[in-house]
């Protein structure tokens, strides 16, 4: 058990011997705790904030140990811990070292006065004589005596108020700070011993899942809390290790024994929900944001500037517009929660744990001291994600449970419903005067956002689905240059999605506007963009790292763009911005400032723009963990580059889509530029935050630098090749290539019911319908079967593939009862174990022996050819017997699958009288004598009790095979196309006999790819039989073929990767959508993996429809290695490919298949009517 | 769903016995029945890394693998990469780059770095990037996670030199 308990305040406060430094001692035991010193010497130190994965942790005990002149080593930092820390309110804008650090300092300060002072008195040194260091006190004389910390606190209980002129060690005097310490939490880290939130387990833990609600990323409306309309928990009543279901409000939650259990709770569980309202569209968002209700706030107002603005010599009136943008934690938000009767405990990863209390308190109807929170690391996150409401849900479910119950959110939920980086949109108008310097500066910017409340507090109704407003959108709003016709106006409005702060916090999307305008101004005026800017920059702090900057990056002065010229596809740019981060409310405080030199490529022929290099400067005033600093530039160089050329939120029209990595996709490492970092050193000024300042003149610099090489303007984000490439050559797109005549399906030929009717009612009267039934027998005894007769019976069972169809909804062999939709209506497979009431233990031999070869059941009504008996007639005696005696050795079972009910009028069985004489030739399978014995046995095998046929040859309207050339030329099956086995087969390789082989024996081919659907179950139940019958099958399915031999087969091979791989950046082209969900969804297993065939050989890229693809895509394939597990050959796969059902939505998997299709099968035209495709496929599910 | 199986995995060099659907992934019972907290669930869907375990050797995602395609495979976690008191040379190279923040992605990062360098001793930066490409990382400490893999690539070469030298010496010796 990795349980996560922090030592309460109290016990501090009830130590004898301790030195403890405290807010203010007249408040007793209720002061809040800033530094504890035990009487081990060893310094205990408090903080509100918490770590996010910056170091904090590190730094804080820097400073700590840096006043305190004690070994670093020797203090402890607790954050974030309700029963201990002091409420510093939530870790947001970069306040923890600049602003939170602060009375953590002073109180370092203040206790070290305090040892100073009790050591002077014990030895009688005057003070100004001692010397500290290491956490021992000596006289500067050279007395013989030292006296460590644990000395002079040992002894006594002393509590101090924090003295706030405590004398502060100078930075000149610093050993410590300034100086790199390596991070103290990485080790633990790296060998896995760290215990994150998500690691937390407590005696009796459960675990839940929530389920939530249509309006995925949505948290206002009147419909929010009241869209449940029913649940059905009979749904999940059948689940082993299910504990229970909680509904309220809109909240639903499922609490299990086991994880995978919880899952398989929430994804089985029927819930009817309302219809969602339709949001305003949030993919091109300005429109939205215009028309969003506001409260204009007007932030300055110098000079004149409608007159300035009427009297430009050049008008430049622009808007910008950010796209929506998630937190993207890399692990979902978790929490643990043990209600009690005494009271609550969390173990959550928040940013906020005061804050949090206050919600919980509210949600659950307790008072704050009865709850507890245990803050620790989750996931880093860069403002507010869903780490609260999993928080929230835990507390929920525990108390219905009355266990301790983990929750963790799955990708989906986390990406639908952290509140989002808000879509902002930003006007400029200006322009120039009549010397080329900026005329006016009037901003206007829009931000959609408040503090996104915790989500089941508004699921359950606790808080109303009302959006309040926060100003929080004025964040570097004004701008850096000292424009003399200036206006700013922020628009405070209510969210539309559910958004919060982000990282850089609309200083972000503001920073884009004021330094994409400037450079636009400085290429009007023909001047170079940096020493436009330098003209009106007025902060001198800013001009030095502007100069340091560029000098570092060697920045070479120029008037226009394209000055860097180019080579090939390639034009290259660069590009600048500066921005100081203002956090906190207007006008806030000044965090680290920050400047980019950024380097593009940009691909003419792709639109891809790769950012080379990034030359970043940064003046952070004094800094604590100079690594620290430069690791929090690195991260925020890449994540928002990252953000600029390909973060965007996509929406339908009712609830957020992107829901996974391939939905919204982040910077990959060949993508990461190189960063060369310059630190201005400034040791002798106050600590900045660090923690946004570098990502603020991201979108900026990487926009003028692509400007800089194409001489366009991106005023939108993200610079996604096809922007960039509908920039550059307008909208052009590829022609179509024709679509070529399509294989129809077998009961899309138009034939009308009554047609049916008419057509087999004529033939009715051909043949007698009526068939007698023959007598039951009691259940034969199994005796009289020699063991050799049941094990060829077994092998003809799996030869036959019988318990593909016929196998029971739990597993159980030859139950039947699974259901298969054909054209004519439902048809459910029987149960054929020698059950006398329900199976076939009172049949005769006569009996089976007829229903196999002539559809017609004991008792005398017909079967529909969903039993393949048109196969099965031509099997030999010997193997219809032995497979009957096997039969009859199987375990009953009691159950009678449903009934197939046909409409009318296929429910008139008498009717396949007249289909039979059609097409049943009931007559023994015919040997070729010019053929080799394994030939023979092979088609035996194919064509009788393999019955392949059955799925891989077209039906005509009566639904029978088709025949000559039709014949295993392809056909459909359970919602799956069954690709030809013959010369009409479709993949860019022909079959080999070995390819065959390998395929029917393990369900893999190298040069094919994997079984999956129903075929995969055929590979499955043909595992008993033995290799020489698998060779027999491949012999004679590969004299189907045209021969291809193994070197064919490689050249063949090698022509369609090689053509996939040209066929790459026309894919893209083709569906840019597609694309970025293949590399961010698809391509880790299938580009570069060994284990898997490369998709320009699957069949199913190259069929005429994409049925297939859409099957495995919302399916998935379960991993190669279970169905070879018989033989291990060539370490096939053990990943299964996931289902993505719940993740990826129709439009999505179209675009990927159009993707697929386009880089995988280029020569193939491009799969139309794909609509009709996704409809089978879903309904051929159940 | 089918019923519990119980199922013998070699986890680390140790048989263990574990009772479950065959179905499940192999990272909930690494987690949950094994307490090895090394592997991270990030999204169940095979695309971040951050679940990443050894299975013979290669880098997979063990949210995506079935306990019963497990069979008789070697399963190496995180914490099964170092011995009681020594650490892998790849831990050991990130940790001296610092090359974590959140750390979350961490683990992912140091198996497919461990996968990397069993299949190719020597990579060059192309072959880190291109091993790397689907492990996520949003704190962006890609910087320090490349310079981990490069210092663990030196590590590697180091130590195959000086088996390799005292290989030479056997030899010579016999």
């Amino acid at each position: 058990m990795s349980t996560h308990c922090e030592i309460p305040k109290s016990a501090y406060m009830a130590a004898d011997d301790a030195l403890l430094i405290v807010s203010d001692t007249t408040m007793g035991d209720d002061a809040e705790l800033f530094i504890a010193i035990g009487k081990d010497g060893r310094v205990t130190a408090f903080n509100g904030h918490v770590d996010l994965g910056t170091g904090i942790r590190t730094s804080l005990a820097q400073i700590v140990a840096e006043e305190l002149s004690v070994p670093f080593e020797h203090v402890d930092m607790v954050l974030g811990a309700t029963s201990a820390t002091p409420n510093q309110g939530a870790t947001i804008a970069s306040e923890t070292i600049q602003i939170a650090a602060v009375p953590l300092r002073l109180a370092a300060a203040t206790a070290l006065h305090h040892l100073l002072m009790k050591a002077s008195a014990r030895t009688g040194v005057a003070l100004n004589r001692l010397l500290v260091g290491n956490g021992v006190v000596r006289a500067s004389t050279g007395e013989n005596w030292s006296l460590t910390f644990a000395d002079l606190v040992s002894g006594e209980h002393m509590r101090l108020s924090i003295d706030t002129d405590a004398p502060l060690k100078p930075a000149s005097a610093y050993t410590l700070v300034g100086t790199s310490r390596p991070r103290v939490d990485i080790p633990a880290k790296a060998t896995g011993r760290w215990t994150y939130v998500h690691d937390v387990r407590v005696p009796g833990m459960l675990h839940g899942r929530v389920v939530r609600p249509p309006y995925a990323g949505f948290d206002h409306g009147e419909h929010v809390g009241k869209s449940l309309i029913s649940i059905d928990e009979s749904s999940i009543a059948g689940i082993d290790g299910l504990i229970g279901v909680v509904a309220i409000g809109d909240f639903i939650g499922v609490v299990a024994t086991r994880e995978e259990i919880a899952i398989e709770a929430a994804k089985s569980l029927k819930v009817v929900w309302r219809d969602s309202p339709e949001r305003p569209d949030l993919n091109a968002p300005e429109a939205a944001l215009r028309a969003n209700p506001a409260t204009a706030r007007k932030l300055a107002d110098r000079g004149n500037v409608d007159l300035a603005l009427a009297g430009s010599a050049v008008s430049m009136d622009r808007t910008y517009v950010w796209p929506y943008q998630m937190h993207g934690s890399i692990g979902p938000s978790c929490a643990v929660a043990d209600y009690r009767d005494d009271g609550l405990t969390v173990w959550s990863g928040t940013q906020n744990p005061f804050p949090m209390r206050r919600d919980l308190a509210l949600l659950l109807d307790l008072p704050e001291d009865m709850i507890l929170v245990e803050r620790l690391e989750a996931a880093g996150c860069y403002g507010r994600n869903c780490a609260d409401d999993v928080t929230a849900d835990a507390a929920l479910l525990s108390r219905a449970v009355k266990a301790p119950v983990r929750v963790q959110l799955s990708r989906e939920q986390e990406h639908a419903w952290e509140p989002k980086g808000a879509a902002q949109v930003m006007d400029v108008r200006g322009g120039l005067d009549l010397e080329g310097g900026p005329s006016a500066y009037d901003f206007e910017t829009r931000y959609p956002s408040n503090l996104a409340p915790t989500l089941p507090l508004i699921l359950t109704g606790k808080v109303p689905p009302v959006s309040d407003v926060v100003q929080m959108g004025d964040r570097t709003a004004i701008p850096p240059y000292a424009y003399s016709n200036l206006r700013v106006t922020v628009h405070d409005m209510p969210p539309i999605a559910r958004a919060s702060w982000f990282r850089g916090v609309s200083a972000m999307p503001n920073t884009f506007a004021h330094e994409c305008y400037v450079d636009e101004l400085a290429a009007a005026a023909g001047v170079d963009p940096i020493e436009y800017r330098l003209r009106y920059l007025p902060d001198p702090r800013a001009v030095d790292l502007v100069n340091a900057l560029a000098e570092r990056a060697k920045w070479v002065p120029h008037k226009t763009w394209g000055t860097l010229g180019g080579e090939g596809d390639l034009l290259y740019g660069r590009g600048f911005a500066y921005a100081v981060y203002i956090h906190g409310p207007f006008p806030g405080k000044a965090a680290a400032w920050a400047a980019w030199i950024a380097d593009v490529a940009v691909n003419t022929k792709t639109g891809e723009i790769a950012v080379t290099k990034v030359t970043c400067a940064q003046d952070s005033g004094m800094m604590i963990n100079p690594d620290g600093v430069r690791h929090q530039i690195h991260g925020n160089v890449i994540q928002s580059t990252s953000r600029v050329l390909k973060e965007k939120v996509e929406f339908s029209t009712t609830a957020v889509t992107s829901k996974e990595w391939g939905g919204y996709s982040l910077i990959t490492f060949p993508e990461v530029p190189d960063i060369d970092v310059l630190m201005v050193p400034r040791q002798d000024e106050p600590p900045l935050g660090v923690g946004e300042s570098a990502s603020v003149p991201s979108a900026s610099a990487i926009a003028n630098a692509v400007y800089d090489a194409t001489g366009i303007r991106f005023r939108e984000l993200p610079l996604t090749p096809e922007l960039v490439l509908a920039a550059m050559n307008g909208d052009k797109k590829e022609p179509s290539p024709e679509t070529p005549a399509k294989k129809r399906r077998w009961w899309k030929s138009g034939l009308s019911a009554a047609g049916a009717v008419a057509a087999v009612s004529g033939i009715v009267t051909m043949s007698s319908p009526w068939r007698p039934a023959i007598a039951t027998i009691s259940r034969p005894d199994t005796n009289v079967y020699s063991d050799a007769t049941i094990e060829r019976g077994r092998l003809v069972a799996a030869a036959g593939a019988c318990n593909v169809c016929h196998i029971g909804p739990d597993g159980t062999p030859f139950a039947g009862g699974r259901r298969f939709d054909t054209p004519f209506g439902a048809v459910y497979a029987t149960n054929i174990t020698p059950d006398v009431e329900n199976g076939i233990g009172a049949w005769s031999y006569p009996a089976f022996e007829r229903a196999m070869r002539e559809g017609v059941s004991r008792d005398g009504h017909h079967l529909y050819p969903a039993h393949p008996y048109t196969s099965f007639a031509g099997a030999e005696d010997a193997d219809l017997q032995a497979l009957y005696a096997y039969m009859m050795t199987q375990a009953p079972v009691a159950e009678k699958p449903p009934e197939t009910a046909l409409r009318f009028p296929y429910n008139i069985r008498s009717m396949m009288a007249g289909w039979n004489t059609l097409f049943l030739r009931n007559e023994p399978f015919r040997y070729a004598k010019a053929r080799t014995a394994e030939w023979n046995r092979g088609a035996y095998l194919v064509e009788t009790l393999g019955h392949c046929s059955a799925c891989h040859t077209e039906r005509n309207t009566l639904g029978a095979e088709k025949g000559r050339k039709a014949h295993l030329s392809g056909g459909f099956a359970d919602g799956w196309d069954a690709p030809a086995l013959n010369t009409f087969a479709k993949g860019p390789v022909g079959w080999t006999e070995e390819a065959f082989y390998d395929y029917l024996r393990t369900g893999h081919s190298r040069d094919h790819g994997s079984a999956a659907g129903p075929m995969a179950h055929v590979v499955q139940v043909m595992r008993p039989l033995p290799d020489k019958d698998i060779r027999a099958m491949a012999t004679y399915l590969a004299s189907l073929n045209d021969a291809t031999g193994p070197e064919e087969a490689a050249a063949q091979k090698e022509a369609a990767i090689i053509a996939s791989d040209a066929a790459r950046a026309n894919a893209a082209r083709i569906s840019p959508k597609g694309e970025r969900i293949f590399n961010g969804a698809c391509a880790t297993c299938h580009q570069g993996n060994t284990g898997l065939s490369s998709l320009a050989l699957n069949t199913n890229l190259h069929a005429n429809t994409p049925d297939n693809i859409f099957q495995v895509i919302l399916n998935g394939v379960e991993a190669p290695a279970i169905l070879a597990e018989s033989t291990r050959r060539d370490a096939p796969e053990v990943m299964s490919m996931p289902a993505f059902r719940e993740t990826l939505n129709e439009m999505q998997i179209k675009d990927l298949a159009a993707y697929l299709r386009a880089r995988f099968a280029p020569d193939k035209a491009a799969w139309s009517d794909t609509e009709s495709a996704m409809q089978r496929v879903i309904s051929s599910t159940h | 769903m089918t019923p519990p199986v119980s199922v013998s995995l070699i986890v680390n060099d140790a048989i263990r016995r574990v009772e479950a659907k065959p179905e499940t992934p192999l990272l909930y019972i690494l987690r949950n029945d094994l307490s090895l907290n090394g592997p991270k669930y990030g999204c169940g869907l095979g695309e971040c890394g951050a679940c990443a375990v050894l299975v013979d050797g290669r880098a997979v995602r063990s949210c995506t693998v079935p306990l019963g395609a497990v069979g008789t495979r070697q399963v190496t976690t995180l914490e099964g990469l170092s011995a009681e008191r020594s650490l892998h040379p790849v831990q050991r190279a990130f940790i001296e780059e610092a090359a974590a923040q959140c750390g979350y992605c961490l683990n992912g990062m140091i198996i497919a770095i461990v996968g990397l360098l069993h299949r190719n001793s020597d990579p060059d930066e192309s072959d880190i990037r291109e091993a790397l490409r689907h492990h996520l990382c949003r704190c962006g400490t890609h910087m320090e996670i490349l310079a981990a893999a490069r210092r663990a690539a030196v590590y590697a070469k180091a130590e195959r030199a000086s088996s390799s030298a005292s290989a030479d010496t056997t030899e010579v010796s016999s």
